[in-house]
């Protein structure tokens, strides 16, 4: 919906809607040079808005490629050390200490 | 081989050895020769897993470093040197590629620590609870890093022989496990 609204005795008239629980309330602002002003002002702030999302999303995205390398390389750093634990004869006891399999403990 | 093939054939082996992780642990015979066998080949992998991590560590250089000419020279070698010292004389593949995590991980929180420390009063309440999730991970994984290198060296010590040549005794140190040995420790006592 357009925020110019046109009036029955002419012209047009700028007005800012927003939701309020749930309503949407329209605001009349005014015609003229006033409503072209609070137009450019609201178009200003809309813009600002959407550059600081557009950052924001992109710093987000930036974060997400730096460590999903590293989260790959801890993931299989972590099977691979586990594996070579079992390799080695070890067996994790209720997912927490590692201890050598019977028969297998190391003479000292 | 094509790179993209080999990336693909890495994945499929760690995702084989995770699953052979259970069975061998419950003394099925067949999952441990087969895990065995994937570990044969533990250089490869390693190389094939640090690889994208040390580009992310690269690119984080670059912006961590900025325009700054002594911090873009000064990063990378603090880095190797990290590394160098960590895993000592005769790092095993496996203490090389846990070292390299331990970097890593070290690295992407002090970069996460700097970029929140950079933007913390223009965050609003989502960006900061976001930069404070980012921080835990990156921490919790830092310290995991931590644990499994000490665990790797605590229980994987290398057995240590002792032969007697020419009437000098000579300690030969060294795994069986694939990807345990090193070069093998010589101490000639």
């Amino acid at each position: 919906m357009s925020p110019w609204e046109k009036r029955e005795r002419g012209g047009l008239y700028y007005t800012r809607s927003r939701k309020v629980d749930g309503r949407v309330e329209r605001e009349y602002v005014g015609g003229g040079l006033l409503g072209q002003l609070a137009a450019q002002m609201d178009a200003d702030k809309r813009r600002r808005r959407e550059q600081a999302a557009a950052a924001w999303k992109a710093e987000r995205e930036n974060i997400q490629a730096l460590e999903a390398p590293v989260a790959e390389l801890c993931e299989a750093a972590e099977i691979l050390a586990r594996a070579t634990l079992v390799a080695a004869g070890y067996r994790q006891h209720n997912r927490g200490e590692w201890r050598k399999r019977r028969g297998e403990h190391q003479e000292k | 081989m094509k790179d993209g093939n080999a990336a693909s054939i890495h994945v499929e082996a760690i995702v084989e050895l995770n699953t052979l992780l259970g069975p061998s642990q419950e003394g099925d015979a067949q999952a441990l020769s087969r895990l065995t066998e994937i570990l044969d080949e533990l250089p490869e992998l390693a190389k094939r897993v640090v690889d994208p991590a040390e580009q992310a560590m690269l690119s984080m250089v670059r912006i961590y470093a900025g325009d700054d000419p002594l911090l873009q020279e000064v990063l990378p070698r603090t880095l190797e040197a990290m590394k160098a010292e960590l895993a000592g004389e005769y790092p095993s593949p496996l203490e090389r590629l846990l070292v390299e995590r331990v970097v890593a991980t070290w690295f992407l929180l002090q970069y996460f620590e700097a970029l929140y420390a950079q933007h913390r009063d223009e965050l609003t309440m989502a960006q900061d609870y976001h930069h404070q999730n980012c921080l835990d991970r990156a921490q919790k994984r830092h310290l995991s890093a931590i644990r499994t290198l000490a665990q790797m060296r605590r229980l994987l010590k290398p057995t240590v022989a002792q032969v007697n040549i020419a009437e000098k005794q000579i300690n030969l140190a060294g795994g069986e496990v694939p990807g345990i040995s090193g070069q093998p420790h010589m101490r000639v006592g």
